[in-house]
Order: C-alpha cells, then structure tokens, then sequence
C-alpha cells in the first residue's frame, strides 16, 4: 500500500551540509576521524555547538555512541544507526522530529575504503576483517553489489541496449566532477576510454562502479521554523520516501518493471506537488551505470528501455555532460562514479548546496527544486523531493 | 543424518541458520532443497520461515527437479577465490528461472560451457561441483535445447 498522506510537506529542512571532500586511497585515517571532521565542520558553519544537537543519525561505523562522545555533545534524546543509503538517515531524522524526539538532529556519513569495496584496502591491516576461515559461496552469488552486474545483463537481453549507453552515464559524471574540488576523480574520460576500461564483472567495466573513497558528509537536518534562524537559506524537504517490495533479494526480484524503484517514483509522484517538468537539478544515483538508467526510465523522464538514448538525445557537447533540456545537469558534483561512492549523501548534499546557491563552479542558474533518487533496486530504493521556500 | 554440529562445520564461511539448515545438509546428498508450502503449494527461495503467499507455517523444504531457464549470466574477472576458482577464465555466475514456479530463482556458477555458450534463454540442469569438502550446486547447458 503506498500512502499520499504527507502530513510533513516542507515542514522538515536541510539547514546545512558539508564535506570533507573524498579521496581514492587509503589514508592513515579512521572512519570516526572524517565523520568527526565533517561534523565540526558543518557544525561551525551553521554556528551550532555541542548543547544545540539533541539528535544523531548515522550508519553503524562510527556509531552514534562513539560519534557523540567524540564530538562532546554532552546530551542527545534521540538517535539511531539505520543502514545506507543515506535516505534511510534522512528518513528516520524527519520522523524524530516531527514526532518530538528532537528538534535538531546532527545526520553524518563516513566512507572508508573497505575490502567490501576494493581488495586493496586490505594492505591497510585495520582494515582486514577478523579471520573466520572457509570458503563460504565464493563467486557463486549475485547478492549486495554484483547483483547489479546481474541486472545489467536482464537490462541488455531485453533491450538490446549497448555498452555506449551505459558510458555515458560515467562520461557525464566524470566532466561534472572536474569543477567539483571535494571530488576523487576529476580527470575527464571520453566515451573510447569508457569502452576500453578493465573489465570487472561482464557486462559492467571498471568505469560502470563507483569509486571506493576515504571521507565523510554531514548535514543538520531541524524543523523549516527553526532552520530559518540559522545562516543558511533552508532546503524544505517536500516529500520523502523509501521504497521496497516483498521480493527484494538480488535474484529473486520480479523485473526490471517491478523492483523497489517503481514503488519511491509512485509514492514521490503521488506526495510531491511538482514533478520532473519543474525539477531544476536531478540526482539519479548511480553506484553503478545500470542504476542511472533505470532511474531515469522508472521516473518517467523517458520510455522504458530508452535511457541510453534520451541521455545521447539531451547531451550538452560543449561540457561533454548530460543536460536535460539544455537546461538540467544531472549529478553535477560527480556521483558517485566521479565524486565518489557515498551511498547517497554526495547526491543529497549537493542537492542542497545547488537549493543555497553554494555550489561554486558547478552552480546551477537559479534551481528552486531538485530531486533525488537515491539507491538502487533492492533493499535501497529512495527519494526526496527538495525545494527552497 | 548430519548434525548441526556437524554442518556448520562443514560449511564453514556460510551463513547457515535455523531456517536455511536442511537446504545445507541436502546438499551433501547432491540434491537441492526449496521451500514449498503444504498449505498453498507456492514456491519461495530463500527458505523463510512462514509462507509468503498464506502464512502458513508448514513449509517443506521439497526437491526441485533443478531444470529451468537462464535469466540473467554475468562473468567476473576478479573476487574471491576459493578453491578451484582463479579468473584465468572469467567466471560465469547464472541466475536460473527454475522450472516450478514462475520468477523462482537460484544463482550458482556454470560448468561444462564456453561463457559464449551461456546466454539469457538458455535451458539449464543441476550439477554439482565439490570445494572446500563440500558440495556445490552448479548448472549445466541441457542436451536439448527447450528441453
């Protein structure tokens, strides 16, 4: 059953957000070491100290009880570590809030390079995993992030799309990435080195996945009342959703038609009061090419099947980037192909530094609205409407 | 009859639980196990506890025939390497439509096929590979294609 209800229409705001900015190696940091510095830097930004948070949202590492001691913040009534995607931080903020829980909740997210990610992690040894010893399933799964490999390979068969259509997806992050100075990769590729990227898992290369990063995001999310009295113009958030069916496991999700993404768009669609023809800036997430498209088509900006075409059709040549009617860059910070994989918070950030007009070179004329589809088509489907009062 | 005991040990670096325990020990049988309720009759993988289609409780882990249908294959250059397993060949990973049931699904790797021969579509059977001591479901090109 989804819900029209939205009883919190622009009633919850983004006041802040900031970065540390991400880089694509390991650094001689902790995963604490950037939550805490995006914290404080977002903190100060916004004027805020310790005794003015009373919430805490983020996922497991660090934890909120080890964030807040670290931190100093001397008492909270309310926090909880759900898992990413970062709408799922946004989610709970919203609910604590206007439920009284709180009223000003500090949300962060902390990347750390991880063997999950990318096997060179492990020469960091506090980075291994404790031993356990067996091989257990091996390759011989889809689950978590080769699942979306699996799906590319639907997504060919019954489309008969090409590999170019997936390239442009990572062409068009990477050109956005270079006015980006928080992004980890900021040289331009061109749709020949795309084609001729390592191959990972077939059908999607090197290019196709996200970038394991080291960095951190954090936002102080409060009620639009009193996000108005701190420096920033507030991000109202319109509408919010996540979105997941009963057959949500890897190999056992009905379709391409029938996944967790259809159930965000058709809550967003029936909630919000604007949709994709009065979206400024969009923020389709992309951990992987396959999800962009699917995004795309599942919003309704184009047919199904047609994604790689309608971001060939709507391509700006002169950036080398996707522009929507000329008109809208799509994940102009980069993604999480080129910024770096955040699960969600690059995405959410960038939204809100577009809707404050702080997004210095990548700086969208005059955006009132933006919307963010976060997640991919699992267990992590999302959305948020964004727009500024 | 394998103990528990027995089987996590046996299956060490699997998750195995309360409610996936008889899928495991079948495999050391060579046979594969999917939960079918005696109730409604509907399929469902992975083994939860209840039916989802009725709530019924009586789910019985049931032999499948382990026929069915290609419906997504990838091939990874690189991952965990167990046993066996060294990407010299990319290595096929197939999610097969089982036979039984309508969007019923099991993942394992191919054998016995060139990974140009394993295209979406094709028609598959169970075999079974042995690593780390235990056996390992995996899937075969049928001899008849629309078998």
């Amino acid at each position: 059953m989804i819900s029209e209800r939205n009883p919190l229409k622009d009633k919850i705001a983004f006041a802040n957000a900031a970065t540390t900015g991400f880089v694509p190696h390991n650094t001689d940091r902790s995963a604490t070491s950037f939550a805490v510095e995006a914290c404080v830097k977002v903190m100060r930004d916004t004027g805020l100290g310790p005794r003015d948070i009373d919430g805490i949202c983020g996922p497991s590492t660090p934890s909120a009880q080890v964030l807040q001691h670290a931190l100093g913040i001397p008492e909270i009534t309310w926090f909880a570590n759900p898992p990413v995607p970062f709408g799922n931080q946004v989610a709970a903020a919203m609910g604590a809030i206007s439920a009284g829980l709180c009223d000003v909740v500090l949300a962060y997210h902390a990347l750390h390079r991880s063997a999950f990610f990318t096997a060179s992690a492990l020469r960091d040894p506090f980075r291994r995993p404790p031993g356990g010893g067996g091989s257990g399933p091996g390759p011989d799964t889809i689950a978590m992030a080769v699942g979306y490999t699996a799906w590319a390979s639907r997504y060919i068969h019954e489309y008969g799309a090409k590999r170019e259509d997936f390239g442009r997806v990572a062409v068009s992050d990477r050109s956005n990435a270079a006015d980006n100075p928080a992004a980890a990769m900021r040289e331009p590729i061109t749709m020949d080195d795309y084609l001729q990227a390592r191959m990972i898992r077939e059908p999607l290369c090197l290019l196709d996945m996200d970038v394991p990063v080291d960095g951190g995001d954090a936002f102080i999310i409060t009620t639009a009342e009193r996000a108005q009295d701190m420096p920033y113009e507030p991000v109202l958030i319109h509408a919010a959703t996540l979105g997941q069916i009963d057959k949500s496991m890897e190999d056992q999700t009905p379709s391409l038609l029938r996944n967790g993404q259809h159930v965000v768009i058709e809550a967003l669609r029936s909630r919000s009061d604007f949709w994709i023809d009065d979206v400024d800036v969009y923020f389709p997430y992309d951990g992987f090419t396959i999800i962009t498209l699917n995004w795309i088509e599942n919003a309704g900006w184009c047919g199904r099947g047609e994604g790689g075409a309608f971001l060939g059709d709507h391509w700006d040549s002169e950036g080398n980037r996707v522009l929507i009617k000329g008109r809208v860059p799509m994940n102009p910070h980069g993604g999480a192909l080129s910024e770096g994989g955040t699960q969600g918070s690059g995405h959410i950030r960038e939204a809100i530094h577009q809707l404050q007009h702080r997004a210095g070179a990548r700086q969208v004329a005059d955006p009132k609205t933006a919307m963010v589809t976060a997640g991919g088509f699992f267990f992590n489907s999302q959305g948020l409407m964004l727009r500024t009062a | 009859m394998v103990t528990d005991e027995e089987l996590v040990t046996r299956f060490r670096g699997y998750q195995l639980d309360h409610d996936n325990r008889e899928h495991y020990r079948a495999r050391l049988d060579h046979v594969l196990l999917v939960n079918r309720c005696a109730a409604c009759g509907t399929w469902h993988h992975p083994p939860r506890p209840i039916c989802p289609a009725c709530w019924s409780t009586d789910v019985v882990p049931t032999p499948v025939t382990g026929r069915g249908t290609v419906f997504m294959a990838i091939f990874l250059y690189q991952g965990p390497a167990p046993p066996g397993v060294d990407y010299a060949t990319p290595y096929p990973v197939i999610t097969v439509e089982l036979d039984e049931q309508v969007g019923l699904r099991f993942t394992a790797t191919a054998i016995g096929a060139s990974n140009d021969q394993l295209q979406i579509g094709e028609r598959v059977e169970l075999d079974w590979l042995e690593r780390d001591g235990v056996p390992v479901p995996a899937f075969r090109l049928s001899d008849r294609a629309g078998a």
